[in-house]
């Protein structure tokens, strides 16, 4: 299992390294700031958040996006994703939103990004999403949203030969 | 071996393997809080973008038997809960490994750490143009 996750880091780092280095595009500069994160309304308040997590059954708030992610850790939940077969999902880059990224860590009591929701419930960051990929939990938890995990089919090939 | 000579070579030792104050005290504060059987803290600040040493960016293998019984999310916030000073503070991005001591002699690897994708200096880049709202770094 461990060497199918060290070839997805591979896979992800070169997947990064293509658009890699191209500037982040900047919010615009005279966005306001609200008043903080709590402000009612704003995009981190505990509405907002709550509408965003129960948008899709698979929610990431994450640093980049699924395309170009910028962190490590970030990378690594898009790619556990991948190697499930889960490309339709919800991702937020909180780098674009100060305000979302203080929200989201208020909402979950988590202090770091990235964070992962299933159905609508925070399920934990890279090293849990990592845990679960490995000890097949993740295989179920998506099944129970009806969502096939890419992987029992490869599971199903292995067996055929 | 001699009283002094041992000393010196704890201090040599402690000197290389203990790391800066950040390091230090998460240390401290993870000892008392799950009096843990193993311990490794781990600056990976250097594989971020930060100078070695820079005390950001960690790593933990925490092996406690307070972590019997509980689902990985809560033994992360036992992990959380230990350093909240710190994740408020100047600690930017922590990964945890915690386990039992059972599963520990079970499985005693840590899983390779993803690599950096430079986020880190985006970030310092939207600090210099005028901050995020993130953690004050007062330290």
């Amino acid at each position: 299992m461990s060497g199918v996750v060290r070839a997805a880091w591979r896979l992800g780092v070169a997947a990064a390294r293509g658009p890699a280095g191209r500037p982040l595009s900047q919010a615009p500069a005279g966005r306001a700031a609200g008043g903080g994160a709590e402000g009612s309304g704003g995009s981190g308040s505990r509405e907002a958040v709550e509408r965003l997590v129960r948008a899709h059954p698979v929610v990431v708030f994450m640093k980049g996006s699924p395309a170009q992610p910028l962190c490590g850790f970030s990378n690594a939940v898009v790619q556990i994703l991948r190697l499930h077969g889960v490309e339709d999902y919800r991702a937020h880059d909180v780098l674009q939103d100060p305000d979302l990224r203080q929200g989201i860590k208020n909402y979950s009591n988590w202090p770091t990004i990235p964070q992962v929701y299933l159905n609508g419930e925070f399920v934990g960051g890279c090293d849990i999403l990592l845990q679960m990929h490995q000890n097949g939990d993740l295989v179920e938890e998506l099944k129970k949203l009806g969502i096939r995990s890419a992987l029992l089919d490869a599971e199903k090939d292995k067996d055929k030969k | 071996m001699p009283a002094p000579l041992l000393a010196a070579a704890g201090r040599g030792l402690w000197a290389m393997g203990d790391g800066g104050p950040l390091a230090r005290a998460i240390r401290a504060k993870l000892a008392a809080a799950l009096q843990p059987t193993h311990l490794q803290v781990l600056d990976e600040s250097s594989r971020h973008g930060g100078p070695p040493g820079a005390e950001t960016h960690f790593t933990v293998v925490v092996v406690s038997g307070r972590f019997a019984g509980l689902p990985p999310l809560q033994r992360h916030r036992l992990v959380h809960a230990a350093l909240r000073a710190e994740l408020a503070g100047p600690l930017h991005a922590l990964a945890i490994v915690a386990r039992t001591p059972q599963q520990w002699e079970n499985d005693p690897l840590v899983p390779p750490r993803p690599p950096c994708l430079g986020g880190s200096k985006q970030e310092r880049r939207r600090d210099a143009a005028g901050g995020d709202g993130d953690s004050p770094r007062n330290q």
